[in-house]
């Protein structure tokens, strides 16, 4: 297998799970725009939830990955970053409780609160992320990019087009930029930069590079979007919502209200 | 029929250099043209006036009997141009969505939009990655997938900026054999490349560029000999005084 073919592949095994998986399942066929609204519901209800209502929504979010047929390996591997973050802020929330006396690490019951308070918002954290891995790998970045545009229809200052627009280039290039920046790093490898042990130095011999070809690039993609007639009056695909998009919000409706009275 | 007709055609660029050296040329409707010069020679910036990306100080552009800058519009949907890198020309999040991008742009029926895309993608046998990301797609795939961006616009003149480049042997194929494929159909082709050998063989004409200028037209078996004094490397066949072989053969 040649280097390309192989490169290609990593990259592909590095961007499968936080992008649209063409799949044929309910919630791939929901409308864009029940669905961000539905997100923002689970995610608002799970900010104040406890211990039952989170069993509940973790259940029901680990329902819908199998069901969307997502591999559990490639969302830990995808996530390992974020596991860090968590065990970070876990750390955080059990040892810089508001009275850091011996007495504290001694009284069982308030340590034991502490350590399930942190275990509590790492869960919320996890769960909201996992919710968003699973809107954005079962909605076509187009229909998001509509679905936003939709929404700030109604705001006569914002231009709503643009900022779609802009919106969906930037989830079109951040795999590029990432691919820029991981080909500049080797290159400056392969010339011995890590012997430099100054961070402020390889920083900016890094960064200064990487954007000067990302605007390069941002330059050429101008010229190629208008090269192909590009303008805000465009055609643009119509989302359609049907009678399961207002069952389903109904259900997430009924649903934030049940979880909201079960832990209180 | 005359399909690109150009008039003392002048480019001067912002720091007074001349990028375009008063150019004259006729091109026929379904010619495949190919032009060659060294780096800088002014290819690319010869290519950009024929769909008005850059539009000239001096001289006419017309395409189809309509002068470009008349109707910038009209050119870029009768030009269509696949250039030299495709990643930085690939917008949409999947293959269909990129190639959806220049029928949507011109406003049409999205009934329209979407009979034109699944057409672009057979004809460039991508149609069944119409879900991909065009980031996971190799080199020629993405290049053909830039000229079913093209394609999708129904062009009748398509210009290629150096096709091949970063492209290895079967990469090379492919794109060749696309582009033959699109001549055959009727389009007029017009392809710029420092590389004879790769597509000389195919094409009708070759143009050699040196200083904004224009400075051999003709049959390419009638001045394939001469063209290394211009910076082009004569096709390694024809140095050995052998018949010029098709890549895809």
């Amino acid at each position: 297998m040649c280097f390309a073919s192989w490169h290609e592949n990593r990259i592909m095994a590095e961007l499968t799970v936080f992008n649209f998986n063409p799949k044929n399942s309910f919630l791939h066929k929901l409308d864009a725009r029940f669905k961000i609204v539905c997100f923002i519901l689970i995610s608002i209800a799970s900010i104040k939830a406890y211990t039952v209502s989170l069993v509940v929504l973790t259940c029901l979010v680990f329902y819908i990955i199998l069901t969307v047929c997502i591999s559990f390996k490639s969302i830990l591997t995808e996530l390992r970053f974020f596991f860090i973050l968590l065990a970070f802020i876990f750390i955080a929330r059990v040892f810089i409780a508001p009275d850091l006396s011996a007495s504290y690490f001694k009284n069982f019951s308030l340590l034991w609160h502490s350590i399930y308070d942190a275990v509590l918002v790492c869960w919320r954290l996890l769960f909201v992320v996992l919710l968003g891995l699973i809107f954005v790998s079962t909605t076509r970045p187009s229909d998001i990019r509509i679905a936003v545009e939709w929404f700030l229809m109604p705001f006569p200052f914002i231009r709503g087009k643009r900022i779609a627009t802009m919106m969906s280039l930037i989830i079109r290039f951040v795999p590029l930029v990432l691919d820029q920046a991981r080909e500049t790093i080797d290159a400056q490898r392969s010339r011995g930069v890590e012997n430099r042990k100054n961070p402020v130095y390889r920083l900016i011999k890094l960064i200064i590079p990487v954007m000067y070809r990302i605007f390069e690039k941002a330059d050429k993609l101008a010229v190629a979007m208008e090269a192909r007639c590009f303008s805000e009056k465009r055609t643009n695909k119509a989302l359609l919502s049907g009678k399961k998009d207002w069952i389903v919000l109904f259900g997430v409706i009924c649903l934030c209200i049940l979880l909201s009275t079960i832990d209180t | 029929m005359n399909i690109i007709e150009i008039t003392n055609l002048r480019h001067q660029f912002a720091d007074k250099s001349i990028g375009i050296d008063d150019i004259s040329l006729t091109v026929k409707e379904g010619e495949f043209v190919v032009i060659a010069g060294r780096n800088g020679s002014g290819k690319t910036t010869f290519l950009r006036h024929l769909n008005g990306l850059l539009l000239s100080d001096t001289g006419v552009v017309k395409i189809g009997g309509i002068s470009v800058s008349d109707n910038i519009q009209m050119a870029r949907q009768m030009v269509g141009m696949v250039f030299q890198d495709p990643d930085t020309q690939i917008v949409g999040e999947t293959v269909f969505d990129d190639v959806a991008f220049g029928p949507e742009n011109l406003c049409l029926d999205k009934h329209e939009v979407k009979r034109r895309v699944i057409k672009a993608l057979k004809a460039v046998d991508l149609i069944n990655m119409a879900d991909q990301r065009p980031h996971v797609l190799s080199g020629g795939e993405k290049r053909r997938l830039a000229v079913a961006g093209v394609l999708a616009m129904e062009p009748r003149v398509i210009v290629f900026d150096e096709p091949f480049s970063d492209l290895d042997y079967p990469g090379v194929r492919q794109v060749l054999h696309q582009i033959l494929s699109l001549h055959k159909a009727g389009h007029t082709i017009l392809m710029s490349t420092h590389d004879l050998e790769k597509v000389i063989v195919h094409a009708d004409r070759l143009l050699i560029m040196s200083k904004g200028k224009i400075v051999m037209d003709d049959e390419p078996e009638k001045i394939i000999k001469n063209v290394e004094a211009f910076g082009v490397r004569q096709p390694c066949a024809s140095r050995l005084g052998m018949k010029i072989e098709s890549w895809l053969n």
